[in-house]
């Protein structure tokens, strides 16, 4: 397995699924892509093949071409080239869609500089409620989605998801913050959005500032289990090993 | 009946949160206690069977400290032959003559065992075993129960938990307990490598049914062994002398070439052992492998004390008629419920679960409401029963069960 193929799916397949709540949850980025009627797709050579399409406000990101068809098609020559990209260190090549570069290079460059503004924490956008909100669902969404793709290409995540067992697992902010939940079949490990009925596990955090202190390493979880700030119920090895699944995403996404 | 409050366990949990990993770390910490909050966290006081939390609440005990407790908590004589040796001599310069009198003792109590080697953790007796196995064999392979327990060591641990190397799990097979073709298939496709084989003796994991062996499976285990040069290690820690004195291998009808044991051999004080055979012996004798602690002689005393104590009362009958009875009572209560409840093991040291929800939410409730009421009950471990544990304990258990059965129905039809 290589590093940077892996961390291309991560960023394919977890990152950029994170533009489909930007769109929804930043007001600014909801006006702006409110008309946006396109399709791009992510392919690289030996890597990952994603789309991102918008359609009436709406964003969907996936694998593979999507619904619509692309009009927009970017390669990538390989992983690291495509991860150079992600970091802004590297351009695309376009293989379809040269009508919309300016497109590309003018507005959602906008939409992704947004997305990494929210992917992106320092002391005094801690401190803001609105921005702690969107990162913790997006930091959510990335973790769950992160998961199918470590448990195939991660030797040790590979070995856990082996004893994982089978089931749901249900995650959540409360009050009302989002739900995320993955299914663990015998061949696979499903992420979606939203409630489950009758998870085998479920895990709830109290509120936003508890969630993203848990998800982003600053807060055990061990102790935050034992204060009730996180509550886990059902099949605990399911969770445990979702847990020790979780830590392996530093060190492919920085 | 009264629902308990953990107020001051929480409010000292988060003084320890600052100034100690985790709070409370290890096996006793409460994260798989679901849900915590239902939990006392720390104890005050114990006797008998039951401890005394920082909140004042009683607890009829059922983990007995994980295992170690199994004569009662405070156990006069014991603690009367542990102060006594602390008035003579405890950790010297030099070891104490209980040690050899607790050697003695063990090996004319283990069948087939010929030296006895002390330390203070299971662990020690695991690693210790792991060693002799590759010293006495020359080779690297260790074959182990998926599920099972071993310790903290890094080759005992799941790959993946953190602190581990590739390394220190890449000589560890893990096979299905219960499954001899997958042993054999495991000793075949590494033929001349396997040092050991470690085992419980019968399979007691955490949030799964326990197992008895299959009939046949440790004889033929055992053969497979002698055949192949491979050493048989029983890891007795957490069954032994409470199944039967004379270990839990001999209650399962085999020998093994090393035992492991800790936890009720010393009724709460800190020893562990390793025994073995008079072959392993020299081999043994030559790993360098010792502790600060492990010559103390006042938990050398108590458990001297424990084991004659055991063995005059018949400790294992005792905790195998009182578990028995606290199953079936159990059972009957849930049945009239509308519940299954579900037991496993040894009576003695049984794991339950309450079958019409397979996620354990509901029995994971159950156990909490038993807790919050007096019952020490865990829904992640098997529980412990003791020699201390009375008619009236039971009783009282019983009626606690019903209580927290009528409260778990309550909350579900809400």
């Amino acid at each position: 397995m290589s590093h940077e193929l892996l961390t291309a799916r991560l960023n394919a397949y977890a990152v950029l699924k994170n533009l489909e709540d930007l769109v929804v949850h930043d007001r600014e980025m909801a006006l702006f892509t409110k008309d946006w009627n396109i399709a791009i797709r992510f392919f690289v050579l030996n890597g990952p093949d994603a789309f991102v399409e918008f359609d009436s406000g709406k964003c969907r990101v996936g694998k593979g071409g999507g619904e619509k068809k692309s009009s927009v098609i970017l390669f990538f020559h390989s992983p690291a080239h495509f991860n150079k990209m992600m970091d802004g260190k590297a351009s695309p090549v376009p293989v379809k869609g040269f009508t919309k570069l300016r497109f590309l290079t003018k507005e959602f460059s906008v939409l992704t500089e947004k997305l990494e503004y929210y992917l992106k924490p320092n002391a005094d956008l801690l401190a803001d409620p609105k921005w702690v909100a969107l990162n913790t669902r997006m930091t959510l969404t990335t973790a769950v989605w992160s998961i199918p793709e470590l448990a195939e290409l991660d030797p040790v995540a590979n070995i856990l998801s082996s004893h994982m067992g089978k089931g749901s697992i249900s995650l959540g902010i409360l009050p009302d913050g989002p739900k995320v939940n993955l299914t663990v079949n015998k061949d696979s490990i499903v992420p979606a959005k939203g409630e489950i009925k009758a998870p085998a596990a479920a895990m709830t955090m109290k509120d936003m500032t508890v969630a993203n202190d848990f998800l982003n390493g600053r807060l055990d979880a061990f102790t935050a289990i034992a204060t009730g700030d996180v509550s886990i119920r059902g099949q605990i090895p399911m969770v445990d090993t979702l847990s020790l699944m979780l830590d392996r995403i530093a060190l492919y996404l920085s | 009946m009264d629902i308990y409050r953990f107020d001051k366990s929480q409010e000292l949990f988060q003084r320890a949160a600052k100034v100690i990993p985790c709070g409370i770390y290890g096996h006793m910490s409460p994260a798989p206690l679901i849900p915590p909050t239902s939990y006392p966290f720390y104890a005050v006081r114990s006797k008998g069977s039951k401890f005394y939390d920082i909140d004042g609440n009683e607890f009829i005990d059922y983990m007995c400290a994980y295992g170690p407790m199994v004569l009662g908590y405070n156990h006069e004589k014991v603690d009367r032959a542990a102060a006594e040796q602390y008035g003579e001599a405890n950790c010297v310069t030099a070891p104490s003559p209980v040690m050899v009198d607790l050697a003695e003792y063990l090996v004319d109590l283990i069948p087939g065992t010929d030296w006895a080697f002390f330390a203070k953790n299971g662990n020690d007796a695991t690693i210790y075993a792991l060693m002799a196995a590759r010293a006495a064999t020359g080779r690297k392979k260790i074959i182990m129960i998926s599920g099972g327990y071993h310790g903290v060591s890094p080759w005992a641990q799941t790959p993946g938990h953190h602190g581990l190397i590739e390394e220190d799990y890449q000589n560890c097979i893990r096979i299905p307990w219960n499954d001899i073709a997958a042993f054999q298939k495991a000793v075949d496709e590494n033929s001349g490598q396997i040092a050991g084989f470690i085992a419980t003796p019968y399979h007691h994991p955490n949030f799964a049914d326990n197992e008895f062996p299959k009939e046949g499976y440790w004889q033929t285990i055992s053969e497979i062994c002698k055949k192949e040069g491979i050493v048989l290690i029983a890891d007795d820690v957490r069954c032994g002398f409470r199944l039967d004195m004379k270990g839990s291998s001999n209650y399962f009808g085999f020998t093994p070439d090393l035992i492991c044991f800790c936890k009720a051999i010393g009724n709460g004080y800190p020893i562990s052992a390793l025994m073995g055979t008079e072959a392993l012996k020299q081999v043994v004798s030559k790993i360098f492998y010792t502790g600060s602690y492990w010559f103390s002689a006042a938990p050398m005393a108590a458990a001297l004390a424990t084991l004659k104590e055991l063995k005059k009362i018949d400790g294992p009958s005792i905790m195998h008629e009182t578990g028995t009875k606290l199953l079936k009572g159990l059972e009957e209560i849930a049945k009239g419920h509308g519940y299954d409840l579900k037991t496993s093991g040894h009576p003695s040291m049984p794991y339950l679960r309450i079958t019409d929800d397979e996620s354990l939410m509901l029995h994971q409730d159950w156990c909490a409401e038993c807790t919050r009421r007096g019952a020490y009950f865990t829904s992640h471990h098997n529980w412990f029963v003791s020699t201390a544990h009375t008619q009236e304990d039971l009783d009282r258990t019983f009626d606690i069960a019903d209580d927290a059965f009528k409260a778990l129905k309550e909350k579900y039809q809400k």
